[in-house]
């Protein structure tokens, strides 16, 4: 009531881009969002500004009105119901009490976050024959000023107006036809949008783009296969690097400092057949750190060299400051889909360290340089190869979190293995190209799956929490020193931060294949999470 | 709305179109099946796994049971195939795709399934029957056709989906291969009782059991002392107590337990 109070006091004044949240009703619920707002944007814990939280990427609230102590009383507020039946991949947006939710396939809603009543909806027309590796997916939007962005199957990116859902311009960032779509939220980085692709399947050259965020027009391009006038080319056998993928299918981070953008890159093309691109592939399956403003490359690492198994390095990287052999370290901290954890300085690219944190059979370690020792008969063949982890990775796509209050990370982790095969395959644009395939060996139920809460100075694992049979769902850590995640068998539950002890959960009917996201209402934390085809909200009474 | 309208509109079209579609399969040889495989690993791998036993990337079922759920016709098939299942990952198949490979590949699922005029059978189905519901004692954990017991998989349409050399390992050596779903739980509650039962279904918080008197339980993991999975069969193996004679007649009688029969 007290902050209720305090908050209407407030709303004359320009409140909202200090920080305050106007309770319903009682100032417009929408304001700008400004590049300032998002360079504070952990100073405004009621608002979920971008696809990762925060430029640092932690997944990390500073709200702890639901905490350790209280969210075993969480209930439900309301659910959303996408219209288009599909499976939500989405990280809704929550700005000033409205929430931004993308929908299958390339769909954008505006919803009161206090109710759940929608204000608008963006339907994108797409053509009928499109090319996309795994499911008609958005997982959600990048918002600047009055303007929300978002990439879209048919490999455009569009503007969307913030309060109308009309369309103000719609960018094609590369030809659909020829195996190329769009997934992932871009970012913003001051007054670009810098946006990723995908098709790592389809034989496409992989690149990172930016794009004026007034017009829609490129400002730059960066490949993540350099050309034949880079010496890095020569990683790349003949001309495989023009068909060689490398895709920048999720998100990426950006250090406001040193103004550098990070992004993972995806798996070499074909994805099994590395005969056909002998060599070490760069810059596939690594970590990019670009110039914001020119796309300029300032240093790479790459976590994989020839990858065989589709271990796309397409994770969020989480920089965090921490202490790491007692200094101070500006780091990176990266659980790969390969099964190793990385923590990397992220101002020069410098390998720190390099632990199995998801059980692994390829390697056996990584060595001083990061660069892994590969075990003898890990490559596919055309009989199979059984090796861990499976073609779903130690994790994936799937979003860590990082708790600067208890120092750990948090990932899903999973100790699958798969049984990789080869063959050949050739190129023909629009095609799928990937050069073998993988089969599950058992069931996956078992296989062990876990939340794994790592300590990122030396790789231990301090607890794990298990899910049966599996989860594919991000993370959520807060001040309230709880982490929220989900499963595959529907539910959504939360954990203590310090101990991985379950502290609540609930049933939501369908695979959680979403990250949770929370912020407030009217002065009230809620919790939101899409799970199958709903979106589902939760608070305390 | 207009969209909505606009994609049911399409959907009946290309339901028409599969309809239109002679229900057989014109490309059926040999080169046909190889070409199926070929064009199987191009487009349908990386979902449903290299040899279409399911995928973990985007759950692909398993495609070689001989039984779909979202069909059960030639044309139907065709018909998911070249348009997809709506609101699922899968997708139709590249548009630029001839009609052509679409009954290849079909060509080449159909010969991952068992043909039962293929097979080689030695013995004699009816006499297999008998023994099933009579000294083989298999109807006391199976049911055909809704006679039976509860405690193993309903053998009713078991020749569609296992050929002959399978029903035998089956029987010959039940824990060789043991499905999840017919993992034994053994359940110790909080008061020290246990309780053990065929594992229905486990998810992260709870556990449903099936006992050996076909009751029914639910579990929440949290308030129980221990749970342990036994992941071999409950199922006796049929060497001990029948003759290669009698193996034979069952599985020939369980080879011929499909739809049609
Ligand atoms: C992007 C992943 C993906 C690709 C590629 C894909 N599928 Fe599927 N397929 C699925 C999923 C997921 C389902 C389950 C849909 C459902 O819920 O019924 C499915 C279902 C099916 C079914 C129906 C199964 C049943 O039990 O009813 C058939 C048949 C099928 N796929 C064949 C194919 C063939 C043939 C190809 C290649 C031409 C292919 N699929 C490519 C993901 C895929
Ligand atoms: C005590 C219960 C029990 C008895 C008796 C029993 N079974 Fe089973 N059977 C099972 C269970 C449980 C499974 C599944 C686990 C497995 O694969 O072994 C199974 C599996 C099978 C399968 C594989 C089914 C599939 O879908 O893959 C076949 C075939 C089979 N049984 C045949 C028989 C026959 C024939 C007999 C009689 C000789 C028999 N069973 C007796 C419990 C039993």
């Amino acid at each position: 009531m007290k902050r209720l109070a305090m908050v209407v006091a407030l709303a004359a004044c320009a409140q909202v881009a200090s920080g305050q949240e106007p309770a319903s009703g009682t100032a417009p619920s929408f304001s700008p969002v400004t590049w300032e707002r998002l360079l504070d944007a952990a100073e405004e814990p009621h608002n979920w500004l971008m696809y990762s939280g925060t430029f640092s990427s932690q997944r990390f609230s500073r709200l702890d009105q639901i905490n350790a102590g209280n969210v075993g009383d969480l209930k439900l507020k309301w659910a959303y119901q996408i219209p288009v039946i599909d499976r939500a991949e989405t990280t809704p947006l929550v700005v000033d009490g409205v929430m931004f939710v993308t929908e299958a396939p390339s769909n954008l809603t505006a919803i009161d976050a206090a109710t759940g009543g929608v204000y608008w909806r963006y339907e994108h027309e797409l053509p009928d024959d499109l090319r996309i590796c795994c499911g008609r997916n958005n997982r959600g939007v990048a918002v600047l000023g009055n303007t929300l962005f978002m990439s879209t199957l048919d490999a455009h990116l569009v503007a969307i107006d913030a309060r109308s859902g009309n369309l103000l311009w719609n960018t094609e960032v590369a030809e659909y036809s020829q195996g190329y779509s769009k997934t992932a939220a871009p970012l913003i980085v001051k007054d670009k949008v810098v946006t990723g692709i995908a098709g790592g399947e389809f034989g496409i050259r992989g690149f990172l783009d930016s794009y004026n965020a007034e017009s829609g027009a490129r400002e730059w391009r960066t490949y993540t296969i350099p050309g034949p006038d880079h010496p890095d080319n020569r990683s790349w056998s003949g001309e495989s690097w023009r068909t060689g993928g490398s895709p920048t299918w999720i998100t990426g981070s950006y250090d406001p400092e040193l103004d550098l953008v990070y992004w993972g890159t995806g798996n070499p093309g074909p994805d099994y057949n590395g005969e056909m691109r002998l060599g070490d592939n760069l810059y596939s399956d690594s970590v990019l750190a670009l110039d914001g403003d020119t796309g300029e490359m300032s240093w790479y690492f790459q976590f994989t060299p020839h990858d065989v198994h589709d271990w796309d390095a397409i994770q969020i990287p989480i920089l965090a400051d921490i202490e790491f052999d007692g200094q101070p370290r500006k780091a990176m901290l990266w659980a790969n889909r390969n099964a190793f954890f990385y923590v990397l300085d992220r101002a020069t690219g410098e390998f720190l360290l390099g632990e199995p944190y998801a059980r692994q059979t390829w390697a056996e370690r990584i060595d001083d340089q990061g660069r892994p020792v590969r075990l003898p008969d890990t490559f596919p063949t055309e009989d199979g190869t059984v090796v861990s982890p499976s073609v779903l990775g130690g994790t994936n796509w799937w979003s860590p979190a990082f708790s600067p209050r208890t120092g750990l990370f948090y990932v899903n982790a999973f100790d699958g293995e798969a049984d990789y095969f080869v063959r050949e395959d050739d190129y023909e644009a629009g095609f799928r190209f990937i050069g073998g395939g993988q089969q599950q060996v058992e069931a996956i139920d078992n296989y062990v799956n876990a939340i794994r809460a790592i300590d990122p100075a030396t790789a231990e694992r301090r607890w794990e929490f298990r899910i049966t049979p599996q989860s594919r769902a991000g993370v959520l850590a807060t001040a309230g020193d709880v982490v929220f995640s989900g499963g595959i068998d529907g539910y959504f539950f939360a954990l203590d931060a310090e101990t991985g002890e379950e502290l609540w959960h609930m049933q939501l009917g369908r695979l959680v294949q979403a990250a949770p996201i929370t912020y407030a209402v009217n002065g009230e934390q809620q919790v939101t999470v899409a799970a199958g085809n709903v979106v589902y909200t939760f608070g305390l009474d | 709305m207009s969209r909505l309208l606009a994609v049911t509109v399409l959907v009946t079209a290309a339901a028409a179109t599969a309809g239109a579609q002679d229900a057989e399969n014109p490309f059926t040889d040999g080169p046909d099946r190889r070409m199926g495989e070929t064009s199987f690993r191009v487009h349908c791998t990386l979902c449903h796994g290299y040899d279409a036993q399911g995928g973990a990337e985007t759950n692909g079922p398993d495609l070689t049971t001989g039984r779909f759920r979202r069909t059960s016709t030639l044309a139907g098939l065709f018909d998911v195939i070249r348009n997809g299942v709506p609101g699922t990952a899968m997708l139709g198949i590249n548009p630029d795709v001839s009609d052509r490979v679409v009954w290849q590949i079909i060509t080449y699922l159909d010969s991952l399934t068992p043909n039962l005029a293929d097979a080689d059978l030695r013995g004699d189905a009816v006499a297999g029957r008998a023994l099933f519901a009579g000294k083989g004692n298999c109807a006391a954990c199976h049911m055909v056709d809704g006679d039976g017991g509860r405690l193993g998989p309903d053998l009713s349409r078991v020749g569609e989906r296992r050929d002959p050399d399978e029903l035998r390992a089956d029987l010959l050596d039940p824990s060789a291969e043991v499905e999840p779903r017919w993992w034994t739980m053994t359940v110790m509650r909080a008061d020290g009782s246990v309780v053990e039962g065929l594992r229905m279904n486990e998810d992260t918080f709870t556990l449903r059991l099936i006992d050996a008197d076909e009751q029914l339980w639910a579990f929440s993991k949290g308030r129980l002392r221990s749970f342990d999975r036994v992941r071999t069969s409950s199922m006796p193996a049929a060497g001990g107590t029948l003759t290669d004679a009698e193996v034979d007649d069952l599985i020939a009688y369980l080879f011929s337990l499909r739809k049609e029969s």
